[in-house]
């Protein structure tokens, strides 16, 4: 169980988020919005990354499955919202499953590897599977509950469903089988030894990143009213890949930090110069050589050393 | 009490429109800037640029100075969505022009849909943005692939070709045109028979496997959609083959424009019929001499890019539609330019009130070798504009 003190703080800053609609600024709302996505995105990849110490390079498929199977469910066939959030983020576990069956089967580069290759399969299937997904036209115009098709609404929509998200992660990750996950991230041989079945947890994990990883891309898509194959795509793997890295991946708030810094640093780059990406070298230049333990890794520093004689 | 509360607050109210009504008309604007797209981006955005620059000396719209806020849409429909909804929101923008890519030309028609801001799709050519996903505030001043298809099926019963090889990349613009082509065909070349229809991916570099195809297939003529560094890979792979010796190349994509005769140079080959959306050396209007030298001035060099000239009918076109309308107001913008004409440096146009589509044509000719230049120019270069 988390402290109260994390408790009271976790309330407090969704307390926060939640009077934000008062500021009156529609940008801060939409704003805020895409950081949640980001943040819940970030922390379902390192479920797989910081805990089990298997780093993706394919994650944004199951976002993608994720976000295209609501928008398909809601404006193709018309499904209630209520129906088609759960069930697409099931198939976006489901499809995790399959995957990680493979996957999990190897480590380290090949693991990446093979993820990658995966991730670039549902990319391929989105952008030739035109009748279904729309191709690389996208696939816009999706159909939106009225209750949450005004930014206000929508905004506690995705609050609520990212808190929720983040709290059974935690959840997860807090519980015999999140400890049994570090374990294996903290040397899987002997982990292995004592009688736990490595491959079978890390399957589970990298099911759990892919349910929420999905999850993260419904409400992607229905903010958007569109789901397109640039979603699916390795460099959107990469981003969130980055996210997760720069936020931290040994601390379960890392990623969502990483997350809301990286992403408002983009656009408020973007308002300035087209050059992100040379800003974005730069960032990862940092967390390479200064920063392996991310923005909270720094903080802990900071903080270690002012408290050491 | 209650009465004299509301009136000061109607008073604050209509003193805030006042204000307003001061500052600068803005439009927001998103090309891609870096990246792949670049090529056609930053020259559209020059284009667009110099429209706000002559309109602004003149005094801007409705008395009021126009502030062009101009991003990257990184050819990203996702990050174009988004960047798209900031200059609505934050920067709280008039209007919205551009767009390259059809996917992003869709993601943004899909913004302004949802938040009632009007949208000029100026590059994009995706049929559906005047179709299938048509509304109230998009409009698009660029050609579209049917419009495209039917003039490249005109051209090939024209040409009198009996056996055709059908040529499209693999997505969006591919397949749209195809079906624009196809749709076209029996009415212009009822005899016409496609024998071989292939179709490369995007982005590819590799024609090997396909030229020999082509080339055994013995059709006397080709409909290609392959544009820009396609089409130059495909000459460099093909021409040494004898490949256009034999084959007529009928082509949209707009691989008629001097970007790509002035990177091909002496190996453009013969037998290419295509087409551009304006020819820095010819002219179908009176007004396209002082664009031109305009656009010379700024870009600082005679040979001007095609792209410019569609980033400043966007541009001209919001400004017109404003003025039509007096009024900023999205609502009244979207009626103003329904079936509005304006005169544009390729001639005067009219948006159609039903399908929100501009009739701009393009130039259409052979591209023929010159004593005098280095590169091939278009000669006779008919402007075909679609009725």
């Amino acid at each position: 169980m988390p402290s109260y003190r994390q408790l009271i703080a976790s309330a407090i800053v969704v307390l926060l988020l939640a009077l934000l609609p008062l500021a009156g600024s529609r940008y801060a709302i939409d704003l805020t919005t895409e950081v949640l996505i980001y943040a819940l995105f970030a922390l379902s990849l390192n479920v797989l990354i910081g805990f089990t110490g298997n780093i993706s390079f394919g994650h944004a498929a199951y976002f993608a499955i994720g976000g295209y199977a609501c928008a398909i469910l809601l404006t193709t066939y018309g499904w209630p919202l209520a129906l088609a959030l759960p069930a697409a983020v099931v198939l976006a576990g489901l499809v995790a499953a399959v995957v990680g069956y493979f996957c999990v089967r190897l480590t380290q580069i090949y693991f990446a590897m093979l993820t990658l290759a995966f991730a670039m399969l549902v990319w391929g299937v989105a952008f030739k599977w035109k009748e279904v997904t729309g191709g690389d036209d996208g696939f816009t115009g999706i159909k939106m509950p009225a209750m949450i098709s005004h930014h206000i609404g929508y905004f506690y929509f995705t609050l609520i469903t990212v808190a929720a998200g983040i709290a059974a992660l935690w959840v997860i990750c807090h519980s015999a089988f999140g400890l049994t996950l570090v374990a294996i991230r903290e040397n899987s041989v002997r982990a292995g030894f004592i009688g736990v079945d490595t491959r079978h947890m890390r399957w589970a994990a990298f099911t759990v990143a892919g349910t929420f990883g999905g999850l993260a891309g419904a409400l992607f898509g229905m903010y958007h009213r569109g789901m397109y194959i640039e979603n699916a795509f390795w460099t959107e793997s990469a981003n969130v890949l980055i996210m997760v890295l720069l936020g931290g991946i040994y601390s379960f708030i890392g990623p969502i930090i990483g997350a809301a810094v990286l992403h408002l640093l983009q656009t408020f780059t973007n308002q300035y110069t087209p050059y992100w990406p040379t800003v974005l070298g730069l960032i990862l230049l940092v967390i390479v050589m200064v920063l392996p333990d991310g923005l909270i890794g720094l903080a802990r520093r900071v903080r270690g050393r002012g408290g050491r004689p | 009490m209650k009465y004299s509360a509301m009136l000061v607050a109607a008073g604050v109210l209509s003193a805030g429109t006042a204000f307003a009504q001061q500052g600068p008309i803005k439009i927001g604007v998103l090309y891609p800037l870096t990246g792949g797209g670049a090529v056609y981006g930053v020259p559209a955005m020059a284009g667009h640029q110099l429209a706000i620059e002559e309109l602004n000396a003149k005094g801007g719209i409705l008395g009021r100075k126009i502030e062009s806020i101009e991003r990257d849409d990184k050819l990203n429909p996702a990050a174009a969505s988004s960047t798209m909804k900031e200059l609505i929101t934050k920067d709280k923008v008039d209007i919205v022009l551009g767009g390259l890519a059809s996917s992003v030309g869709l993601a943004m028609s899909e913004v302004s849909k949802q938040e009632k801001v009007v949208y000029i799709s100026t590059i994009p050519k995706s049929i559906q943005i005047t179709t299938d996903k048509l509304h109230k505030y998009v409009f698009r001043t660029s050609a579209n692939t049917d419009q495209e298809g039917d003039t490249m099926a005109m051209l090939a019963g024209k040409n009198k070709l009996s056996k055709i090889c059908h040529l499209e990349l693999d997505y969006a613009y591919g397949n749209d045109l195809e079906v624009g082509i196809l749709k076209a065909l029996p009415k212009y070349a009822p005899d016409a028979k496609v024998v071989l229809t292939l179709k490369p991916k995007l982005g590819a570099t590799d024609f090997n496997p396909f030229i020999p195809q082509v080339m055994a297939a013995g059709c006397d003529g080709v409909l290609s959609g392959l544009w820009g560094p396609h089409f130059v890979s495909w000459v460099k792979q093909a021409a040494p083959l004898g490949f256009f010796s034999k084959i007529k190349w009928i082509s949209g994509g707009e691989i008629g424009s001097h970007e790509i005769a002035g990177e091909l140079k002496a190996e453009y080959p013969d037998n290419v019929i295509s087409n551009t959306y304006e020819l820095w050396y010819h002219g179908n209007d009176p007004s396209h001499k002082e664009f031109q030298a305009k656009l010379a001035k700024k870009l600082n060099t005679q040979e001007t890019p095609q792209w410019a000239v569609l980033g400043y009918i966007g541009v001209m076109y919001a400004a017109a539609a404003m003025e039509k309308a007096k009024s900023t107001d999205p609502d009244k913008v979207a009626e103003a330019l329904e079936g509005l004409s304006i005169g544009t440096p390729v001639g005067k146009l009219t948006i159609d009130a039903k399908t929100h589509q501009a009739n701009i044509g393009q130039f259409w000719g052979p591209m023929v070798k010159k004593p005098d230049r280095a590169y091939r120019m278009m000669e006779p270069a008919e402007y075909i504009q679609p009725k």
